[in-house]
């Protein structure tokens, strides 16, 4: 009974059915199933599979941005009882922000889509998040990764400051920075001492899993 | 367009034979000629008919022009054409006829309606595959190529695509006819059918499959047709080919490919005219002789390189400009049309293969409402076979056909409610509308995208690579519609009888 619901939740998180994956996910876990079984095996499977749809080209990046939103809605329906289990596994967790003055997200977004369907914990600040900001969820979040991304020239100087207010706060050595964006290269991530930089959607994947050791999908 | 229901072929739900024919919708015209002009030329081409004449190297087909309206100068063999004889022929002329396939969903419906693509025919070499050197075609490669053909909803009917050097070059015909038929389920055009005696083994054959000579008639799944010798004449032997074609009711075209500055003047005016007598004393000559037989108006052109005199079927300005005209004297004459594209003198696929493909493709497409189109395939001024030109040919075609659709400006595609749903700043990524739509983003099978780094990392792949490897797949894994076993025995001993044994050893 509870696969098949399974199976129904998986169903509507590939459709991206947002009423159908929330409401799947309300009575799985009103069946008793646990969380940490609707997540893994539920929510997170249905975005290990789009994946593999994806790298077969079955699946486009508009079909992972909405799968990524409902998978999104169901994690937050999922999480008070996940936090309350305490046989629940905490994934790899990865922050993401658009740096400060830049309001551009949707490569960010991408990102974002990429990093939940291949399984990743992520933590998404959001767009023009100060350097301050960003520090204080390091500090409290304590993710493997943070993302940074900059669309343009003049905002990409964040990305530095972000970095060296890393450093002034001590936490510069608890985490990979990433950094992104059209603004970006590979030269400017080596010059402002970023862990890694990557083009498109995919290179953050593949970085994340190599600075994380986070297995492939 | 208004349809609401709008969807990209290339994403279309397939047919029940798993194919979808990717022809040419309507093409609007473009006139390269004011009336006067396109007047001036028709006149200049009756003038040309009714002085000059046409000469034809067959007595029979001199004696039989003898009963008719023409003036026939038996010694010299020439027929001169008066002026009534010519447009009375133009009228009798067909205007739209069915070229079938064994596959009726490939059948081509000759009415202006549609544009349909064929692969090349008969080039004297092919690019090795192993080596990447041109060499002589053999037995096996004509199949290979065939089925590749076959593969392709791009491609609507065949040519035979190269010359076969391991036959007899007097069984070549009947060998290829047969490789096509068999290997294929499209319509076959037999053109290297040069004599009576092939045709009537070809007709033979076109019997064998379609079941019966009414039903040839009916459902004529091959056809041939006459090539004219620039200037004005004719060669005895092909068109005693043609006229067997038309008493079997099989549909054969009047073909004209006047070199100009040797086979025609050197300018592109005069050039048409030279054409267009070829092409009109051909029909006149179908027409008069087999009244309302099925044929269609073919010219094709080429250039004579001014430095060394060689021939040069590479596209520039002047063969779209002499497409243009006779496009507009097909259009005028209201007959079912073929004209020729992708000239190239490139050697592999370059630049300039890339460029002239898609000039001659474009400068097609103004010639409006064309039935037949040539052809994909070939390099090297059409002396050579290559199957990422197909490939790489196909890809065009396909956003040819694509463009000719339009775009669809319904309320749901203006999508005002999802942009006022959306709004300022935000992304139309993750709406239902996107993933409702972007199947119909036509997507490429061979242009490439990919990031500097990742290119570097693949190899520094190229389009041409990608096709050819493609090529080979399609060769190797598609299977065309097998003829019945009895229908195959038969055209099997047709060939064996013409030929002493059955395949090339």
């Amino acid at each position: 009974m509870s696969e098949d619901l399974i199976d129904q939740l998986k169903a509507a998180v590939l459709a991206a059915d947002a009423d159908g994956a929330t409401s799947a996910t309300s009575q799985l876990l009103a069946d008793g199933i646990a969380p940490s079984v609707i997540l893994e095996s539920g929510l997170s499977q249905a975005m290990l599979d789009l994946g593999e749809q994806w790298k077969l080209g079955n699946v486009f990046l508009p079909e992972v941005a909405a799968a990524a939103e409902v998978f999104t809605l169901c994690t937050e329906i999922v999480e008070p009882a996940l936090l309350a289990d305490a046989n629940h596994r905490v994934g790899v967790r990865v922050m993401i922000a658009t740096v400060d003055g830049d309001l551009h997200d949707l490569g960010k977004n991408m990102v974002v889509a990429m990093l939940k369907m291949a399984g990743f914990d992520v933590v998404d600040l959001g767009t023009d998040v100060s350097s301050d900001d960003i520090v204080e969820a390091v500090r409290r979040d304590s993710p493997a990764v943070l993302g940074l991304s900059a669309l343009l020239t003049t905002t990409l100087p964040e990305q530095r400051k972000v970095i060296e207010a890393l450093t002034r706060a001590g936490l510069r050595d608890q985490v990979a920075v990433l950094v992104g964006g059209a603004a970006a290269t590979e030269e400017w991530a080596t010059a402002i001492g970023a862990d890694g930089y990557g083009q498109h959607a995919p290179d953050a994947v593949r970085l994340v899993r190599e600075l994380t050791g986070a297995p492939a999908s | 367009m208004t349809s609401g229901e709008f969807v990209n072929p290339a994403n279309a739900t397939a047919t029940v034979s798993g194919r979808r024919p990717r022809t040419l919708g309507h093409r609007p015209h473009i006139d390269l000629l004011d009336t006067e002009e396109l007047d001036r030329t028709h006149e200049a081409t009756l003038d040309v008919l009714e002085t000059t004449g046409i000469g034809i190297r067959s007595e029979r087909i001199l004696t039989l022009m003898q009963s008719t309206d023409a003036i026939v100068d038996m010694d010299k063999r020439i027929v001169r054409f008066p002026r009534a004889m010519v447009e009375q022929a133009i009228a009798t002329a067909p205007r739209s006829y069915l070229l079938a396939a064994r596959d009726p969903l490939f059948d081509m419906l000759l009415d202006r309606s549609k544009g349909y693509y064929c692969i090349e025919g008969g080039l004297s070499d092919i690019v090795d595959t192993a080596t990447g050197k041109p060499r002589r075609p053999l037995y096996q490669d004509m199949v290979d190529a065939t089925r590749l053909a076959d593969s392709l909803d791009e491609i609507s009917f065949l040519w035979p695509c190269v010359a076969i050097s391991d036959v007899p070059p007097e069984d070549q015909a009947v060998h290829q006819t047969y490789i096509q038929l068999a290997n294929s389920s499209k319509h076959v055009v037999a053109m290297t059918t040069y004599n009576e005696r092939d045709a009537r083994t070809v007709i033979e054959m076109g019997t064998i499959v379609a079941g019966s000579s009414d039903a040839l008639r009916q459902r004529p799944v091959l056809s041939s047709f006459a090539c004219s010798l620039s200037p004005l004449t004719w060669d005895g032997e092909p068109l005693e080919a043609a006229l067997a074609f038309a008493a079997a009711g099989v549909p054969c075209g009047i073909v004209s490919m006047p070199v100009s500055t040797a086979g025609a003047p050197t300018t592109i005016a005069g050039q048409v005219v030279v054409a267009n007598a070829e092409l009109l004393s051909g029909i006149t000559i179908l027409q008069t002789l087999y009244p309302g037989s099925p044929t269609y108006y073919c010219p094709f052109s080429a250039d004579m390189d001014l430095l060394t005199g060689n021939m040069d079927a590479a596209w520039g300005p002047e063969p779209v400009l002499f497409n243009l005209a006779m496009a507009q004297l097909g259009r005028r004459y209201d007959l079912p049309m073929c004209i020729g594209t992708n000239g190239t003198g490139a050697k592999t696929q370059d630049w300039q293969a890339g460029v002239q493909h898609t000039l001659s493709l474009m400068g097609m497409l103004a010639c409006g409402d064309i039935d037949l189109i040539s052809c994909t395939g070939g390099i090297d001024n059409s002396r050579v076979f290559s199957y990422e030109q197909v490939m790489l040919d196909c890809e065009l075609w396909d956003i040819a056909a694509l463009m000719l659709e339009g775009t669809p400006f319904t309320e749901e595609h203006l999508a005002v409610s999802v942009i006022n749903d959306v709004g300022p700043g935000k992304h139309f990524l993750a709406h239902k509308h996107t993933r409702a739509h972007m199947r119909e983003h036509w997507r490429s099978r061979f242009f490439r995208s990919e990031t500097w780094a990742e290119w570097e990392s693949a190899g520094r792949p190229d389009p041409r690579t990608s096709a050819g490897e493609r090529a080979r797949e399609l060769v190797e894994a598609h299977t065309p519609e097998p003829l019945p076993v009895d229908v195959d025995t038969a055209l099997r001993e047709v060939v064996e009888r013409r030929t002493g044994k059955g395949e090339a050893t």
